[in-house]
């Protein structure tokens, strides 16, 4: 890491490490966690003033330089323009953490199509032209860290989060399988799978709602924030944080497939009975 | 009803719930004016009218802002010496920093600042920034800023004074309670000793407030719901805020901490220079102010 900041920074030009969804909850942990380690930023966000308020802090706090970009990821014409900013800009950047990412609670037959859309086309859409278009823009001088944030739902199949389970799951596979392309462009792939964050009202409210199970599963997002980074730096395949949560991974894997799915679909649905039923509310990780 | 402090002007945050609102009730009652702060504005426009209705000869006047957000401190100083400048009058006799959170999970700011510390240090530092050359303008002008006995277990860590890698919500409470008192000191060092303003740090007492109750989790309301059992009213301890504001006899004290209207020794590391000093310039920056030295 001393290696890599003194030949950003030796090199004359600034290199950039790029964050989406910078503004929402694990997103700002990501810009906050970098900033303090003094890294150079380019955010990008649906929300002009959330992405300028958030730059102005940590300009002050940190004394880095950090551009911000608003952009609707799932746009193909928005993503465009921000390949197309980097390009006229001359920007490299030497790593992603693509958090956009969106789900809207609820099984599946009471989603509305436009809300299933918005969930493939940010979380799986967005995440995948995001990486393409910036490894295309990244420093040749050194290793390019992606950071792609799937979900502990990435590993089994989840009733009422049905889509969401799947997109996070199909960032999962396309990670791992793209560690391996990259390799030779001295680039590494890392996979988040955290447990539910407590970001917004609402993940409190759902994490409150599993009980003691929320309370042992339940990380604090600087503190996966900042385990994120160090697995990126040193080059790991996936980073789940927190010892319950692997315990529970490993026990995943261990237990047949169908029996895993229906303990968690009886879970959610208790849980779900103690929020009370038919609210459909978008647990957003940031937008753009 | 005698309205001793007629005349004199008061800043209260936190105004509409808790010591806050204890603490503008009593100044409202001794005919003060008070600007009160909170966060919505229902309960705002609620508690003005309230307080108009308590005593008809006081100015109150509530303005409603977010705390969390550095912008809407930086205009809400802006809105306070329009209201001044409204009445013709160019001076603020007080300023009570009462407004406190505690947040059980992690979550940080629009500015990328954990709650906790940007809410409980951050905004009475900005705010007071934002107000002193009205406070210096009075002939004598008090800054009270609400700490707590939690203090004691404060330990600031320098290399991530919001403790975001490791937060811990209790931890981090204790910490910008420590950080009250140190900003306490370090106002006092910088203002003396010319200056007709005076800091004081406010022990509040365990008080029956809500605190404990907003946004945490079950177990954390249970121990607040025990704890707060044991606690003295409000009003009681917002007494104590009233005598740091406004009691004459000890404005050339030397004594920064009180409790309930009596000198406390502060913790040894709150009353340390060398920190008081460090916190100082990490929150100026904290909060794009450029440091005169």
């Amino acid at each position: 890491m001393a290696e890599l900041i003194q030949t950003k920074r030796g090199s004359g030009r600034q290199s950039l490490a790029a964050i989406s969804g910078a503004t929402g909850g694990l997103g700002k942990a990501f810009a906050v966690e970098c900033a303090s380690r003094g890294w150079d930023l380019f955010l990008t966000d649906l929300n002009p003033e959330a992405l300028e308020t958030l730059a102005g802090g940590l300009r002050n706090t940190y004394g880095v330089n950090v551009l911000t970009h608003v952009c609707d990821l799932t746009d193909p014409a928005s993503r465009a323009a921000l390949f197309e900013r980097a390009r006229s800009d001359r920007l490299r950047f030497w790593a992603l953490v693509n958090v956009a990412g969106v789900d809207y609670e609820g099984p599946f037959y009471e989603q509305t199509r436009q809300q299933i859309r918005t969930i493939i086309r940010l979380n799986v859409e967005g995440t995948l032209e995001m990486t393409h278009g910036l490894l295309e823009y990244r420093d040749p001088l050194v290793p390019f860290r992606i950071i792609n944030v799937a979900s502990l739902a990435a590993f089994y199949p989840m009733p009422v989060k049905a889509t969401y389970a799947a997109s996070k799951r199909f960032l999962l596979d396309f990670s791992l399988a793209l560690r391996e392309e990259v390799r030779e462009l001295g680039a590494t792939v890392t996979v988040l799978c955290p447990a539910g964050l407590p970001t917004t009202r609402e993940c409190v409210q759902a994490i409150e709602a599993q009980g003691w199970m929320g309370q042992v599963t339940t990380q604090n997002i600087g503190t996966v924030a900042n385990d994120t980074l160090n697995c990126a730096l040193a080059g790991r395949a996936v980073c789940i944080p927190g010892l319950a949560n692997r315990a529970l991974q490993l026990l995943g894997s261990l237990a047949p497939v169908p029996l895993v799915v229906s303990l968690i679909s009886s879970r959610w649905k208790s849980a779900r009975e103690k929020r009370g039923r038919g609210r459909q509310e978008a647990v957003l990780e940031g937008a753009g | 009803m005698e309205n001793s402090l007629s005349g004199k002007t008061y800043v209260v945050t936190g105004a509409t719930s808790g010591i806050g609102l204890a603490a503008a009730e009593i100044l409202a009652r001794h005919g003060a004016g008070v600007i009160g702060i909170g966060r919505s504005e229902e309960r705002c426009r609620g508690t003005e009218k309230r307080l108009r209705a308590i005593n008809p000869d006081a100015a109150i006047e509530y303005l409603v802002a977010d705390l969390a957000v550095q912008e809407q401190v930086r205009s809400l100083a802006g809105k306070i010496k329009e209201l001044l400048a409204a009445r013709d009058q160019g001076v603020l006799d007080g300023l009570a920093n009462v407004a406190g959170t505690f947040t059980y999970w992690l979550a940080l700011t629009p500015d990328g600042f954990e709650t906790q510390w940007a809410v409980n240090h951050l905004a009475p530092f900005l705010l007071t920034h934002e107000l002193l050359a009205l406070l210096q303008a009075a002939p004598a002008a008090r800054v009270v800023t609400v700490s707590s006995d939690s203090h004691y277990g404060g330990r600031m860590q320098w290399e991530d004074p919001q403790l975001r890698r490791h937060y811990n919500g209790l931890r981090a409470y204790e910490n910008t309670k420590l950080a009250n008192v140190l900003f306490t000191q370090e106002l006092n060092r910088r203002l003396e000793p010319h200056s007709g303003v005076r800091a004081f740090a406010a022990d509040p007492g365990l008080v029956k407030t809500e605190i404990g109750f907003k946004g945490t989790p079950a177990v954390v309301r249970w121990v607040w719901n025990l704890r707060r059992a044991g606690g003295i009213s409000a009003e009681e301890s917002a007494r104590g805020v009233i005598f740091l504001l406004t009691e004459p006899s000890i404005h050339s004290s030397p004594e920064i901490y009180w409790k309930h209207g009596k000198p406390k020794p502060a913790s040894r590391l709150a009353l340390d220079r060398e920190a008081a000093a460090r916190l100082w310039s990490i929150s100026e920056q904290m909060c794009g102010i450029r440091g005169e030295d």
